[in-house]
């Protein structure tokens, strides 16, 4: 696949608690923002396939979703639409397909959508559901029972953390503050403020050593992309951003089954098979948006996919490495700390930003390229055993 | 009121996994898992024997969760135990004064407690407790 596929149009709306719009407003919001960021225009109709991530389906209320939900609201029931589940990484996942239907030749343009609505419901149902969607429901143990879900599974792992590699809460509440910092710049975040590592410390403990700092927020949002064959992408945008390498990593879907808990193996096989494939190295990357849905998971997807050793990424952000102007960016756009977690729109929203990026249209949040290579992570599912990287780059 | 259903699916399924805490431990790569599974997850091999777990460990690592899940009154306190048996287990801990007195290490056994209701049904299950230390 590599450098044979081509992103043309990003858009996306600002995440956030969108009681105004419903699930079919933003999806129509994100579609038409992406298309009108077709800097030489698009005619609708050329989009021959459309994949649409949609997470939680039922669990928060938003429905079950399918392909045809997509088709029927941009007004082209004329095309192929699937409808793409896979955990946090859904919309990650969303975009990698989208790629994979372009790189198959099956068709020239393709467009993915990832949305989802998690405000409706109040905070705890919303919680509630996105951990039963985790497998609460499923009974085959006990644990799945008593209260897992997102902050208790992260928290597991933080004091882990906190144990093997000698991080503290203070470390975990850094990359709330260079996040949120970052977030204040970006017009598409849910929070735009900033935060001390004494305001996080300070914060209601939500799951100890989590605070609520600590955490992403539920929040509403979409965010699309249109890719295209990567030879025929100079008829749509001066600027096209190329795909260097795409992968999904697995790992067990279960923390018991898993032998380290200051490592998610997903990360590191999905980081792995895509550096594999665009032939490039860790060290090549002048950017990163990697998926920190809680503090010390930023500092585990840091060294998981490469840009650190295990153990070291606290140290390193404290030097200022992972700083909008330092020696790395990660999470310039504000990432999850800021924008929150709207599952599925999530992935293509951080697509969005490092294309954005890479054409050098960040205007305050804007980094310094090098090579003109950015990155884009997640990483979730039960026993966060599923994780997405897509490598973008300006040359093909 | 919440109407007693007639019985809970997940009784079916607790017999043998929850009360005898039967697994399985692959013949060819040693892993431990836990409930009972048909094909190793780890290494795919269908080569496996039910093994039963030890009810005693040391606490791998713990939460402590101030925003749990209705039906259970905050702070819960989550724990994934080394069993002396290997394989891991993941419960809650109960009896504990406060939550601080649980650390990485700590050793703990299980007891059988009620875990939650399932349509009105208790259903009962393992938690863990901390053992005084010889």
């Amino acid at each position: 696949m590599r450098g044979k596929v081509a992103v043309i149009g990003v858009g996306m709306i600002k995440f956030g608690e969108l009681f105004d719009k419903s699930l079919e407003t933003m999806v129509q919001e994100a579609y038409l923002n992406c298309l009108n960021n077709v800097d030489k225009g698009i005619d609708p109709k050329e989009i021959k396939a459309a994949w649409f991530g949609q997470w939680s389906g039922g669990f928060i209320g938003q429905g079950a979703q399918s392909g045809q939900s997509l088709a029927s609201f941009i007004g082209n029931r004329d095309i192929p639409v699937t409808r793409l589940e896979n955990g946090c990484p859904t919309g990650g996942d969303t975009f990698r397909h989208a790629c994979l239907g372009v790189a198959s030749g099956l068709y020239d343009v393709v467009l993915a959508l990832g949305a989802e609505k998690m405000r409706d419901k109040p905070s705890a149902e919303s919680l509630g559901g996105a951990g039963s969607g985790g497998g609460a429901e499923t009974g085959s143990h006990p644990a799945w029972m008593m209260g897992q879900g997102g902050p208790a599974i992260q928290a597991l792992h933080a004091t882990r953390q906190m144990y093997e590699l000698g991080y503290t809460m203070e470390d975990f509440a850094r990359v709330a503050v260079k996040n949120h910092h970052n977030g204040t710049f970006c017009p598409y975040a849910h929070y735009q403020f900033e935060v001390t590592i004494e305001r996080v410390l300070g914060s209601y403990v939500v799951c100890w050593p989590l605070h609520l700092f600590d955490c992403c927020p539920q929040t509403d949002g979409a965010a699309a992309a249109i890719v295209c064959r990567a030879d025929l992408a100079k008829k749509y945008t001066d600027k096209p951003v190329y795909v260097l390498g795409s992968n999904v990593g697995t790992d067990h879907s279960q923390l018991w089954d898993r032998n380290s808990l200051v490592e998610q193996l997903s990360s590191v096989k999905a980081a792995r098979g895509a550096f594999e494939m665009a032939g490039i190295k860790p060290k090549d990357v002048d950017f990163g948006e990697l998926h920190d849905c809680f503090t010390n998971t930023e500092l585990m997807n840091i060294e998981d996919v490469g840009f650190a050793r295990k153990g070291e990424a606290a140290r390193m952000l404290k030097d200022g490495e992972f700083d909008m102007h330092g020696r790395l960016p990660i999470n310039p756009s504000g990432g999850l700390k800021s924008h929150g977690h709207p599952i599925a729109a999530t992935g293509l929203g951080q697509i969005f930003e490092v294309v954005t990026q890479l054409r050098e249209e960040a205007d305050k949040r804007q980094v310094k390229l090098k090579k003109g290579i950015g990155v884009q992570h997640n990483v979730g599912g039960p026993a966060f055993g599923v994780s997405v990287f897509n490598i973008l780059s300006r040359s093909q | 009121m919440t109407q007693p259903a007639p019985a809970s699916p997940v009784y079916w399924r607790f017999n043998p996994e929850v009360f005898r805490l039967i697994g399985i431990k692959c013949n060819d790569c040693g892993h431990i898992s836990y409930p009972r599974t048909k094909i190793c997850h780890e290494c795919g091999s269908l080569n496996l024997e039910e093994y039963k777990l030890a009810k005693k460990g040391t606490v791998h690592t713990y939460c402590v969760n101030w925003a749990p899940p209705p039906n259970f009154e905050p702070p819960i306190t989550p724990v994934i135990v080394d069993l002396e048996s290997g394989g891991r287990y993941q419960g809650l801990m109960t009896e504990t004064a406060t939550p601080e007195d649980v650390k990485v290490n700590s050793k703990v056994e299980m007891v059988l407690r009620k875990l939650t209701t399932d349509r009105g049904l208790n259903v009962y299950g393992y938690k863990f407790r901390l053992v005084e230390e010889d």
